[in-house]
């Protein structure tokens, strides 16, 4: 409190010393007033902490161990109909459950890595073009918060290792949330979900690569489903394809109808090998989709934006 | 990109169906984004003859008789004589040309596309009937010309054709999405396009014989007539530069409309002028771009005598005025053409003012040159160039075919200039790649059984050439194929490939099993299953989704936040920035800073909801959080924690929102059978800044603390600009698994009594609890406490409590206990 008048004071000291402005040759006054400006701001910004400090002052300390304070009501939670779950969420969870049933381990991904998990342990040649394409952010330290689950890539393969030396294969599934620098509007966020998989063993091909995938549509669906393929690049995986399935009825699909669904290919041998597995050995295939994409096609949401803004309006509508 | 079938099948013959053929483009090669449909695009349009031309006095239009070459068009009136009127206002019209006539009813080409498509009809001009209109170039949408009509070349056609016939303008366009292609230079000309069109329909492509061309300049006399060189300062930056100097000899007149003229308006380009558009429709063809200086003015920019092509790096600083007028400062990643130091273009990018072509231009250096892709990336960013030769050239083009491809080019232009001298500079010429895949190893990692002729096939179809070794196989693929049962043959083939030279993409052998896969159809191959073990639990996943479960039930909802933050929302929560991992290239201010705890994202979010309004609700979020303080992994990565944050906010209650917060908490913890203990705030870290250390507890777990929850500081609530009901919590969530237990202990009774007590106290409400456990524990006794109610009418406190015991008691304890005041 003293502090603060004394701020007060010095504030309104320093109105009267500016008040002399006048009285100064005028080739001299711009830089008067710079000056004295300079300890307003100062003071002013001091009166504010002051203020904020103040407010922080008179608190009643409470009976932390209390169940209610005295004289007040013991609280309550409330109905469980207000409650909701985030639809992305609810929908990970739902994909996870799925792979998990078919065998699939889970291993949540990283939200700040570095440039080996991201780009070089993946067969991203130094300044390749391909890095640009995912328009990573970058923090001082030049870490990345991940443009793509692979991320994890390296790291599930070099954990997993020992599995293949014992005659087991590795099977796992990455989910998690993912960045990337772009603006935002309807149809892109800077901030979205994917979940990666990633399979090896000594015999697998790419005729299972195919069959796991439509498997896990098919149940996902719950129905039978048409697949296709259109060939895709991407440095980790060769050769590397885009996976679509035909529009689900629940969807409203029609006959011909197809959706793109993730990006997916056989493990590159460098990868495999920068893991410590010898690719002559063994086979792999990875595969990743966005989630985000699910659930909009599921609510027919029209705008992501949607799922970062924290509006009760919109969060629930997923009860 | 844009394709024009009709000039795709030039190259390749196709017996599918345009349907088929697309869907399988889309499936085997490249993603197909859109397909234009052009047939009717010039329906009633005609080739026709002006017969006579009469001037209308005191106007630039002219009455002209055209001969329309066929019998009836509906709607239109002929003359005695069978012609047909129409009022031209083009300043080139004359009796006798071959011109385009646009039928009345039919619409203008250029606008077919436009939301209403302008319909030409039959009108009165200057009292003047008009049936239709001719032609200029851009309403027939063939360039941005309307200096005058269309003149057609009497040698291709006569009255009465079709325009679209004579030009084959009956067309389908395929939008090509560019990014599918970004590892295929080779894709980015129509001829390597055709190439994979009929590898995938399984037909050999024949390669367009190039190379026949008469005009070989290096072994020709002329060659090394006159003095040009090349210096290249490094091949790494170019590996080829090929450059060609043409004289002119004559004056090429573009007099009339051509089919090149057709195809660079189909492939999104504009005719321009005769020399620019023999380089563009190269480039469209081949995929390399070329580009032409006026060689005198190459010359007189460096003072030497004779010309000296020098390709270098650009020194900082360096400027230069391009074609488009824009004043560049040169970066040292550039890559620039100089004559003799002087820098005159930005390689690969965009030629330089000071050496542009013109009418005047006498000789011409045609440039055919390969650059770094990897320089040309960072000259595409720093300067914005986005032209369909960068475009190219940053897909890394083959150096293998610069040289023909200038000649081609000189060849195009032979009608008005000669070649009169030529280098070709290739230090370090590319070596075709040999890779070798056994066709064992093709059929295990695609999962198919294809046969050695038809691989082999496959692939010498799109320019491959095989060698075949036989040999056994090794022993443990014999294992591998009994349990696959795939019916190969016991004998493997090695295939030795040799890679065109185009194709700088390919490597190893995964790299040829994709050509084989793709082009025979992934859809060939069958979906199977693996059999494989079972999956083990991940015990942070299983707990977030209880959490989400057992949250929602107590009405709460679950929220996603951005992981990153600003520096005003830090601050607000009393966080330190410099604790937070800085994102440098951040989309906005608001998005600066990875995020140290969950807690004031929450309460931003808040705010937004108070003011919907919604009056009473609670938010909870479950997400990773990171702090520079908390260091590196062994990975040497930063430490990440997963965070459950929690705010409680009303807008028309008063009271203590610290017991709401609480209770939220502590019955989540206890639905995780964990007891957690509530003891005063003394955490320095980040995450209890926001709280208010007199109005907020540690949640001690074995002395562990696990989370903090209570009311916030008023300093932190006015920022946020929030209702006084509030309060919270966040948990390591690490922590509540690690104290987590799948069931506690339980003890079925036999018979029970419960009993509600009142004490009279000045202690706290935990120092009453704890004295009450004691007093039971000497009589050997244990009860469940819960609280009823707290009543102060003064000074003293009145808290009741209700005890539910597993067994009989005595009065003896409950006056005991009652007769206790602490």
């Amino acid at each position: 409190m003293v502090e603060l008048d004394r701020l007060k004071l010095e504030l309104k000291n320093l109105n009267t010393e500016y008040a002399k402005i006048r009285e100064i040759a005028p080739e001299k006054r711009a830089e008067f007033g710079r000056k004295i400006n300079a300890q307003k701001q100062d003071i002013l910004e001091r009166i504010k902490m002051a203020e904020q400090a103040m407010l922080d002052v008179e608190v009643e300390p409470l009976d932390i161990t209390a169940p209610c304070a005295p004289n007040e009501e013991l609280p309550q939670v409330y109905s469980v109909f207000d409650g909701s779950r985030h639809p992305l969420m609810t929908e990970l969870d739902r994909v996870v459950e799925i792979y998990q049933l078919m065998g699939f381990d889970v291993v949540e991904s990283r939200q700040l890595d570095d440039e080996y998990h991201m780009f070089d342990s993946l067969n991203f040649a130094k300044e390749h073009p391909a890095r640009d394409g995912y328009d990573t952010f970058r923090t001082e330290e030049d870490l990345i918060p991940p443009a793509h689950t692979s991320t994890m890539q390296h790291r599930v393969l070099k954990a997993n290792r020992k599995k293949l030396e014992q005659g087991k294969e590795i099977a796992v599934v990455v989910p998690g949330r993912v960045f990337r620098n772009e603006d935002v509007d309807a149809t892109h966020e800077h901030t979205f979900y994917q979940c990666e998989g990633v399979y090896v063993s000594r015999d697998c091909n790419m005729g299972q690569m195919l069959g796991i995938l439509r498997e896990f549509f098919e149940k996902y669906y719950g129905q039978k489903l048409e697949i296709r393929t259109q060939p895709g690049y991407f440095p980790f995986t060769e050769p590397s394809l885009e996976f679509l399935i035909e529009k689900p009825k629940t969807l409203g699909g029609k006959k011909g109808d197809f959706l793109e669904m993730l990006g997916c290919g056989m493990i590159h041998p460098n990868v495999l090998k920068m893991a410590g597995i010898d690719p002559k050995e063994y086979h792999g295939f990875a595969w990743g989709g966005g989630i985000d994409r699910l659930v909009m096609l599921k609510y027919g949401l029209d705008d992501v934006r949607y799922f970062e803004s924290g509006n009760l309006n919109f969060l629930k509508e997923f009860k | 990109m844009k394709i024009s079938l009709n000039w795709l099948k030039k190259y390749v013959k196709i017996d599918v169906s345009d349907e088929d053929l697309i869907k399988l483009i889309g499936a085997r090669l490249v993603e197909v984004e859109g397909v234009i449909d052009e047939n009717a695009k010039y329906n009633n349009i005609y080739i026709v003859q002006v017969k006579s031309c009469e001037k209308i006095p005191d106007t630039h239009l002219t009455l002209c008789q055209i001969d329309v070459g066929i019998k009836d068009v509906a709607g239109v009136e002929k003359s005695d004589s069978g012609l047909v009127q129409v009022v031209c206002g083009a300043p080139n019209v004359r009796e006798g040309m071959l011109a385009v006539w646009i039928a009345p009813g039919a619409i203008v080409p250029a606008s077919v596309h436009e939301d209403a498509p302008f319909v030409i009809g039959k009108r009165k001009m200057r009292g003047y009937e008009s049936n239709g209109m001719l032609a200029g170039a851009d309403e027939l949408d063939f360039g941005d010309d309307y200096s005058g009509i269309v003149e057609i070349d009497p040698a291709t056609a006569s009255a009465g054709d079709l325009l679209a016939d004579v030009f084959e303008l009956k067309d389908l366009i395929l939008e090509i999405e560019n990014k599918s292609l970004t590892h295929r230079p080779d894709c980015f000309g129509l001829i390597g396009l055709a190439r994979e069109v009929a590898g995938i329909l399984g037909v050999r492509f024949n390669e367009p014989d190039f190379s026949s061309s008469e005009l070989d300049f290096l072994k020709t006399p002329y060659a090394g007539q006159l003095p040009l060189s090349v210096d290249i300062a490094d091949s790494s930056i170019c590996s080829r530069y090929t450059a060609i100097v043409l004289e002119k000899h004559g004056e090429i007149k573009k007099k009339y409309l051509t089919w090149q003229d057709t195809i660079l308006s189909k492939s999104g380009m504009r005719p321009i002028d005769p020399i620019v558009d023999a380089t563009n429709y190269l480039m469209l063809l081949t995929g390399q771009p070329l580009h032409a200086f006026d060689y005198d003015k190459f010359v007189a920019v460096s003072g030497a005598s004779r010309p000296r092509i020098v390709v270098r790096l650009a020194r900082e600083g360096e400027k230069l005025i391009l074609l488009d007028g824009k004043d560049v400062v040169l970066q040292c990643n550039d890559i620039v053409i100089t004559s003799n130091d002087v820098p005159v273009a930005l390689a690969g990018a965009m030629g330089g003012a000071s050496t542009e072509i013109d009418e005047n231009t006498h000789k011409i250096i045609l440039e055919s040159a390969t650059f770094s892709l990897y320089n040309l990336r960072k000259t595409q960013m720093a300067h914005g160039i986005f032209s369909e030769a960068i475009t190219r050239f940053t897909k890394g083009q083959p150096a293998c075919q610069t040289m023909m491809v200038a000649e081609k080019c000189a060849e195009m232009l032979s009608g008005g200039f000669k070649i009169v001298g030529g280098v070709d500079e290739y230090p370090e010429p590319e070596k075709r790649n040999v890779v070798k895949v056994t066709v064992f190893e093709i059929n295990v990692l695609l999962g198919t059984k294809y046969s050695k002729d038809l691989i082999i096939k496959t692939l010498e179809n799109v320019g491959f050439e095989i060698k075949t070794i036989e040999r056994t196989r090794q022993k443990e693929q014999e294992k591998l194929s009994a349990k696959n049962n795939d019916g190969i043959n016991k004998n493997d083939s090695e295939l030795e490939i040799v890679v065109p030279a185009w194709r700088t993409d390919i490597h190893i052998k995964e790299d040829v099993i994709e050509e084989v896969g793709r082009l025979l159809g992934y859809e060939n191959i069958v979906p199977t299953l693996p059999s494989h073990g079972t999956a083990v639990k991940n015990e942070m996943l299983e707990l977030k989704t209880s959490t989400r479960d057992i949250l929602k039930s107590y009405g709460a909802n679950e929220l996603l936040t951005y992981s990153f933050v600003s520096e005003r929302l830090l601050t607000l929560a009393k966080q330190d920035a410099k604790n937070s991992y800085r994102i440098i290239n951040s989309i906005s201010p608001e998005l600066q800073y990875v995020r140290q705890s969950i807690v004031p994202s929450l309460l931003e979010k808040a705010y937004l909801n108070q003011k919907l309004p919604v009056d009473n609700f609670a938010l909870f979020e479950m997400n990773k959080v990171y702090q520079k303080e908390w260091g590196m992994d062994k990975e040497g990565v930063p430490v990440e924690r997963t965070n459950l944050g929690f705010v409680v906010a009303e807008r028309k209650t008063s009271g203590t929102a610290f017991y709401k917060a609480k209770m939220f908490v502590e019955r989540y913890l206890a639905e995780n059978n964990i007891l957690a203990k509530f003891v005063p705030l003394k955490e320095k870290s980040a995450w209890a800044e926001p709280f208010e250390p007199k109005r907020s507890a540690e949640i001690l777990v074995d002395d562990e603390c696990i989370g903090v929850v209570g009311e916030f500081k008023n300093s932190v609530r006015h920022n946020f600009k929030l209702a006084e009901y509030l309060a919270g919590f966040e948990l390591d969530l690490e922590k509540v698994l690690k104290y987590a237990r799948s069931h506690r202990d339980i003890k079925i009774s036999k018979e029970h009594e419960s009993r509600d007590i009142t004490i009279k106290t000045h202690s706290t409400y935990g120092e009453v609890v704890e004295a009450v456990e004691k007093i039971l524990a000497e009589e050997k006794l244990v009860a469940k406490i819960t609280p009823i109610a707290i009543y102060q009418p003064k000074d003293v406190k009145h808290i009741s409590l209700h005890l539910e015991f597993d067994t009989k008691i005595n009065e003896e304890i409950m006056h005991k206990l009652e007769s206790f005041t602490k």
